[in-house]
């Protein structure tokens, strides 16, 4: 196995952050735009398109609450991604070994 | 409404920035990624995630263990001479209650942050039925202080272990459901405790049951404490 065969939606180190702080959350909980920023220090333009490349994917849910300004916006893992990120972390494990 | 009032109100509220981001920045590209360095990213990752998640830091749990040790000691100083059993002291009680008070005080604060900007339709139910069960442990206490005039039980045994194991009951069940097995472990340790410790009487359940929590939460803090260690 190769770098190349690792899932590239996963495989950038934007992306693998927001899925392993997603995945740090019990199954069913999601997490709030504002603190998922928070906590990974991205600007809000750079964290929203790789949501939605992600959301694209299948892989996270995004969920809008209230209206006007007292909306909020959700993200939480999906089943799919969770699934992805087992294969990823899976497919990691495999290719370090073998170096 | 004028301007003059307006100075008063509650700061207007900022919009959701996802409404806000998505019209004027675009991302940054990712660069390459090394496996060992994307494995040190995910672990790390995931660590600093599960210490914000956390609803039980170890802090929590020995602040617990200082809670339990104040509060069923003071209990059990105050009656540990009665014959026959007629009930703590108010300073006691006092005590008691000024203790829970400072240790809710403490667990809202630490759940407040670990909570912030989550949402869980699943935490709701829960807190619901959790709810219920220690609503009815006292009521069930109420009961009893009709049937049980010398008040040995209603208020020394009873108070002393019944939350431990009604409450530590349904814990155990609940994250052995979840494959939780160190929670349900300690769950069910409790329970055993407060079943062992009613033997010792109305006076003296207060100063086993006291002595025996706070050991067992020391030994959890000290368990995860190793665990996070061990992680890092």
């Amino acid at each position: 196995m190769t770098a190349a065969e690792l899932d590239p939606l996963i495989h950038a180190p934007a992306r693998l952050r927001i899925v392993a702080t997603l995945a740090a959350l019990p199954d069913g909980d999601a997490l709030s735009f504002t603190r998922l920023q928070d906590m990974l220090g991205l600007t809000p333009g750079n964290l929203i398109t790789h949501l939605r490349k992600l959301e694209d994917a299948g892989y996270l849910s995004t969920e809008k609450t209230g209206h006007g300004v007292a909306s909020r916006t959700s993200v939480a893992l999906t089943h799919h991604g969770r699934t992805a990120l087992d294969a990823y972390t899976a497919a990691l494990r495999d290719l370090l070994a073998g170096l | 409404m004028s301007g003059r009032f307006d100075t008063f109100g509650p700061p207007p509220a900022e919009p959701d920035p996802w409404e806000a981001a998505t019209e004027t920045e675009t991302a940054d590209e990712d660069g390459e990624l090394d496996p060992r360095e994307a494995a040190s990213l995910f672990e790390q990752t995931t660590r600093q995630a599960a210490r914000q998640f956390d609803i039980q830091p170890p802090l929590l749990m020995f602040a617990a263990a200082v809670t339990v040790l104040v509060a069923y000691g003071a209990v059990w100083l105050s009656v540990r001479d009665q014959h026959p059993y007629s009930g703590p002291s108010g300073t006691a009680l006092a005590v008691l209650y000024g203790t829970l008070a400072v240790w809710i005080v403490l667990v809202t604060t630490v759940l407040r942050r670990a909570l912030s900007g989550r949402s869980s339709r699943q935490r709701l139910l829960e807190g619901i039925v959790f709810g219920a069960i220690w609503i009815c442990v006292y009521v069930f206490q109420g009961a009893l202080h009709h049937t049980d005039p010398d008040h040995a039980i209603a208020y020394g045994v009873y108070p002393a272990v019944a939350p431990l194991i009604i409450v530590g009951a349904a814990v155990a069940g609940y994250e052995a459901a979840r494959e939780k097995r160190a929670h349900a472990g300690f769950a069910i340790a409790v329970v055993i405790l407060g079943a062992l410790a009613s033997f010792a009487g109305p006076a003296d359940v207060w100063g086993v049951t006291g002595v025996g929590f706070c050991i067992l939460l020391l030994i959890a803090g000290v368990a995860q404490l190793s665990r996070r260690h061990a992680r890092a």
